[in-house]
């Protein structure tokens, strides 16, 4: 297998670990407590008086707060679930809010190549995901 | 249309691809007039950054004429000719209020990969990985160029087409790493690697005010041309120690200001430069950084040093305790375009920055493979090839 092979399935296999640990924990481990987080820079009246569909569908869910962020870097726009929401579809919904709020809409990724190739696929498998993972 | 593709390890072919369309009321497209291979794109190349896939098509320096926009755009309409920067920026977040616009936080597509790598995400760069937001890159006919107002930028009637491409990457990353290197009048700045982002870095040191400036490579042709378009003095690795040159030059001190661009695969001599090789290879050290080493090490007491070369990830032997004693200031980012191209568009037109001079190797898109091939192996006293389109 070549380097980018090793590379690539060493992420797939860190990230498939890391999905299954998720799914091992109990609700009590999850840190139901844990605040989601995006700061959007647009004052806490604008974020209020305009929040987007993509956050304010979850809203009976979750429980919201939107505070000045400091040193004027805008709001800070934090949700914790009170229900089952999976905090990947929080993530996600957090970061297109940030988007429409600041950039005025959700920039689209372009389409996939046609022939992405074993390995492609399993990036693909990452990368579908990858809206809705990371660091929140 | 036809596209250059990455089809694998070393594998890049010119295949057709469907056309772009407007997915975003901020996009256009532009039709894509000339583009530049970039010392960054060889680590997709090698498949040193393994987030690709095959069909994905590559390349990230451009100008073009803009053929279509999105109802939200404003600023640029059918028929412009525009220079577009290699990272997408929204333009309106704190970072690209604050003109860090390569930390733009609004158009990587796929934050999740970089997040975990390197704990946040920076913005999306054209063709370069689905780490970087899976955008289509330039080595096309056509391109979609999301949030464009931000992301390109017109270019004067005074700038030709070949000398406002380099102004999408290589003039602006290079004048970034002196001007944010905080290079100051009468400094001796160093810069290591003489590609283009590297020569674009020691002329803007010149501009900014350095009175000596030295420009490091292993290659003569290389040296050759910076010296001939700037006057810059050179220091071949192979043949001399930098170390002693850059005593010698300095009076026994080390530059002010080190500039690194040279990035992740650095070459060097010596028992260094195989430690290195043997690590990366067993998976013990993803990045080579001989280059940052050699910047730290020989930079003055307090000094600063600015890395522009593209690193990936983790690396080893790095030289922290030159840089806690010796007072650094140690700093890096990719290039924050759109903070410096109109600038420097205006000193393209007024003569003072030659940047057409890199565009040693001049070939339609179906000679990409060979194109790529000669940047790569450095054949032919290539310093860039560039696609006609």
């Amino acid at each position: 297998m070549n380097t980018a092979g090793k590379a690539l399935l060493a992420a797939g296999v860190a990230t498939a670990v890391a999905v299954v640990r998720r799914r091992r924990r109990t609700p009590q481990d999850q840190s139901a407590d844990r605040w989601l987080a995006v700061t959007v820079y647009r004052s806490p009246e604008e974020v209020q008086s305009s929040l987007p569909d993509d956050l304010a569908r979850w809203r009976d869910q979750v429980e919201l707060r939107i505070q000045p962020a400091t040193g004027d870097k805008g709001t800070e726009l934090r949700v914790k679930p009170t229900g089952e929401v999976p905090a990947h579809e929080l993530r996600l919904a957090l970061r297109r809010a940030k988007a429409v709020l600041e950039a005025g809409e959700v920039v689209r990724a372009d389409t996939a190549p046609t022939h992405p190739g074993p390995m492609g696929k399993v990036l693909q498998l990452v990368t579908n995901r990858a809206g809705g993972g990371g660091r929140l | 249309m036809k596209a250059l593709c990455w089809e694998g390890i070393n594998d890049v072919r010119v295949q057709d691809v469907p056309d772009p369309q407007l997915l975003n009321d901020q996009d256009m497209i532009l039709k894509v007039r000339l583009s530049t291979v970039c010392g960054s794109d060889l680590h997709l190349l090698t498949g040193h950054i393994p987030f690709m896939q095959a069909g994905d098509v590559i390349g990230h320096e451009f100008m073009g004429e803009v053929v279509e926009v999105g109802a939200g755009v404003t600023r640029h309409r059918p028929g412009d000719r525009v220079v577009v920067c290699s990272f997408i920026v929204c333009g309106r977040c704190w970072y690209c209020r604050n003109e860090l616009y390569s930390l733009c936080d609004n158009t990587n597509t796929n934050p999740a990969i970089t997040q975990h790598l390197w704990g946040a995400d920076p913005g999306g760069i054209f063709g370069y990985s689905h780490a970087m937001g899976g955008f289509r890159g330039s080595h096309a006919e056509y391109v979609r160029v999301p949030f464009a107002d931000h992301t390109a930028i017109p270019i004067p009637e005074a700038v030709d087409d070949m000398s406002a491409l380099f102004a999408s990457d290589s003039v602006p990353t290079g004048w970034m790493g002196a001007d944010l290197g905080g290079v100051k009048q009468g400094d001796v700045v160093a810069v290591w690697g003489c590609g283009a982002v590297g020569q674009m870095a020691a002329r803007a040191a010149q501009l900014l005010g350095a009175e000596r400036v030295l420009v490091i490579d292993r290659f003569d042709y290389r040296l050759r041309q910076a010296e001939s378009a700037f006057g810059v003095e050179t220091i071949n690795y192979a043949e001399t120690s930098v170390g002693e040159a850059l005593l010698e030059a300095t009076g026994g001190r080390g530059p002010d200001v080190c500039i690194e661009a040279v990035g992740c695969e650095a070459h060097s001599t010596g028992p260094q430069y195989v430690y290195d090789q043997v690590k990366s290879k067993l998976k013990l050290e993803m990045d080579r950084p001989i280059a940052v080493r050699e910047a730290i090490y020989n930079c003055r007491k307090g000094g600063s040093v600015f890395v522009l070369g593209v690193f990936t990830g983790l690396v080893d032997k790095f030289p922290l305790g030159a840089l806690m004693n010796k007072g650094l200031t140690v700093r890096g980012a990719q290039q924050h375009g759109q903070r410096y191209i109109p600038m420097l568009l205006d000193r393209i037109a007024s003569g003072e920055l030659v940047t057409s001079h890199l565009a040693t190797h001049v070939m339609p898109l179906s000679e990409g493979a060979r194109g790529y091939e000669l940047f790569k192996k450095k054949e032919d006293d290539c310093v860039r090839s560039v696609f006609r389109l």
